[in-house]
């Protein structure tokens, strides 16, 4: 497979040379490759957002380099032509509701197409598109932004970087202080762009069900380092390495653990809710015929 | 931005930061005083020799410190600038319309340029070793007698107080904001003066807004601990004035009268 992302000996120094230094990132190598559903997981302060800041080039190594789609950003690379870089990259932030400025929904949605050269025509046609694809109905578009709900705002934040097309979406801790709908919506839309329209999904998250349901690949971090990287089936295979990370099982694979703590033969771990059901249909039809 | 030294707190145990609040904040002051009445080299040297004993005192590295104060050369250097041109007096070096060089005005904008450096330091120095809630208590003890004449002494620290301990926040947000709006594809900090301006739109509505809601969040969370008026609040840290206060005030009084009496 390509690689949309390689990270080669990434180290970052927050506010280096001054008494406040601190390192975030510790001699990173990490390769994503086009077209996956990467989550990356680790602790409160591991890492992961200064990890995927470095992917659209909004923060720059101390030392190392980072290659996007062979455009690369080394520690000495300047602040102009980053935008071109910026415009494959779309990231939403943590409460990306934070960021809409614009006096009408649309106008919002509108802002980073017409800033990557799109005309109106044409950033319009691409907002309604977004519109559709988050789910905001066609009415909304005339209103402000600051009258509509918080996870209406958090579609409309979403809709203004996918209306710029971008080949790689960077989602930190998308669906954060969601409603369980709302939460499933986003991870399904997220699931969508990867499946249907081919993007390469990079998810922070700290949803250990959202891991096993949505990611193909697997990055666990730790004091700034990558410990990890796999298919979600290898990263939790090890249930005491997990809390040992201070990070959780998903919920199947809990509920599964409690059941073979209490003497019930599960087998491998399950780590989706239908793996469980599978396992636990089988070992009820074994019981009702313990003979097969 | 993360350079930026002006109005930060640096934690440390040195000379200057176990000083009592109210008499760094009231040292500051009589210290930017005495710069307005140095007018020659010699009793600027006094000044500069002093501000160099205070920063290592403070334990925060020269290199480190001049570092950040570095961004404010601009503003100094404008202002230098506009003194240079406009001022008259002396012998007219070079002259073109209004503006103007005399031998005058370019001792007057070197005296500005030192001036300015001095009440800068001294400033920084005073919020990189004071907190900012130590501040607004020593602004608090300062005014105190003003409650003789029914000024709310108590409510304005607690303004100053809430103002300062948003700032860290704010400048938080701010950058997330920042970075949000970059990957929306805005170039901050190029091109003409009216595209800089327009994009600062995209920055500031969100941050306002951010900082009005932080405001309700407040008055709800006060409200909901109970807090009724400023003016019964109890205290978690007392400052107590020490020795070191009158130490420092004894070298800086002296350093003061050096001024008076080497000046012009």
């Amino acid at each position: 497979m390509d690689k949309a992302i390689s990270f080669n000996q990434v180290t970052h120094t927050y506010q280096a040379n001054t008494p406040y230094a601190q390192n975030a990132l510790d001699n990173i190598s990490l390769e994503i490759p086009t077209n996956s559903f990467t989550a990356i997981i680790g602790h409160t302060g591991s890492g992961k957002s200064t990890l995927v800041q470095h992917i659209n080039a909004l923060l720059k190594p101390t030392q190392g380099s980072v290659t996007v789609y062979n455009r690369s950003i080394t520690p000495t690379t300047t602040n102009k032509n980053l935008k071109e870089l910026r415009r494959h990259v779309g990231m939403v932030f943590q409460f990306p509701e934070k960021q809409l400025f614009e006096e009408t929904v649309i106008k919002d949605i509108m802002f980073g197409p017409k800033n990557y050269g799109m005309v109106d025509a044409e950033a319009e046609q691409a907002a309604i598109e977004a519109m559709k694809l988050v789910g905001l109905d066609k009415s909304l578009s005339e209103k402000s932004p600051f009258d509509l709900s918080g996870g209406q705002m958090r579609r409309v934040a979403i809709a203004g970087v996918l209306a710029m097309k971008p080949e790689v979406l960077i989602l930190d801790e998308p669906t954060a202080g969601l409603d369980p709908r709302g939460h499933k919506e986003i991870m399904d839309l997220a699931s969508y762009l990867h499946d249907h329209d081919h993007i390469t999904i990079i998810l922070v998250t700290h949803q250990m069900d959202d891991v096993v349901n949505y990611a193909s690949e697997v990055v666990v971090m730790d004091k700034g380092k990558i410990v990890q990287t796999g298919t979600p089936a290898e990263v939790f295979a090890d249930p005491k390495w997990v809390y040992r990370m201070q990070l959780n099982l998903p919920t199947s694979a809990e509920f599964a653990q409690q059941l073979i703590d209490a003497g019930v033969p599960i087998g491998q771990l399950p780590l989706t809710i239908d793996q469980l059901a599978d396992r636990i249909t089988e070992l009820a039809r074994k019981g009702e015929n313990p003979d097969d | 931005m993360t350079n930026f030294l002006f109005g930060r707190y640096l934690p440390g145990n040195s000379w200057i930061h176990q000083m009592s609040p109210q008499s760094k904040l009231l040292l500051s002051f009589y210290f930017v005083i005495v710069i307005f009445f140095a007018n020659n080299l010699v009793s600027y040297g006094v000044l500069a020799l002093l501000i160099i004993v205070v920063i290592l005192l403070s334990g925060v590295s020269i290199t480190f410190f001049l570092k950040g104060i570095r961004p404010l050369i601009w503003l100094i250097i404008f202002t230098v600038g506009l003194q240079i041109l406009f001022s008259s007096g002396g012998t007219i070096l070079w002259q073109w319309g209004p503006f103007s060089i005399t031998n005058l005005s370019l001792i007057n904008g070197g005296f500005i340029f030192i001036r300015f450096l001095l009440i800068i330091m001294i400033s920084t120095v005073l919020t990189l070793t004071t907190t900012p809630l130590a501040i607004a208590d020593g602004v608090q003890t300062i005014l105190k007698p003003l409650k003789r004449v029914h000024f709310p002494v108590d409510t304005l620290a607690l303004m100053l107080s809430i103002a300062l301990r948003f700032v860290p926040t704010l400048m938080d947000e701010m950058e997330t904001i920042l970075n949000a709006q970059r990957s929306r594809g805005v170039d901050f900090g190029s091109g003409s003066l009216t595209h800089r301006v327009k994009a600062a739109v995209p920055l500031l509505v969100p941050l306002f807004t951010g900082a009005i809601n932080h405001a309700e969040n407040l008055s709800t969370a006060m409200e909901a601990r109970g807090f009724t008026d400023s003016e019964h609040r109890s205290k978690y840290r007392i400052y107590r004035w020490q020795l070191k206060d009158t130490l420092s005030w004894i070298v800086f009084l002296v350093a003061g009268g050096l001024v008076l009496y080497l000046r012009k």
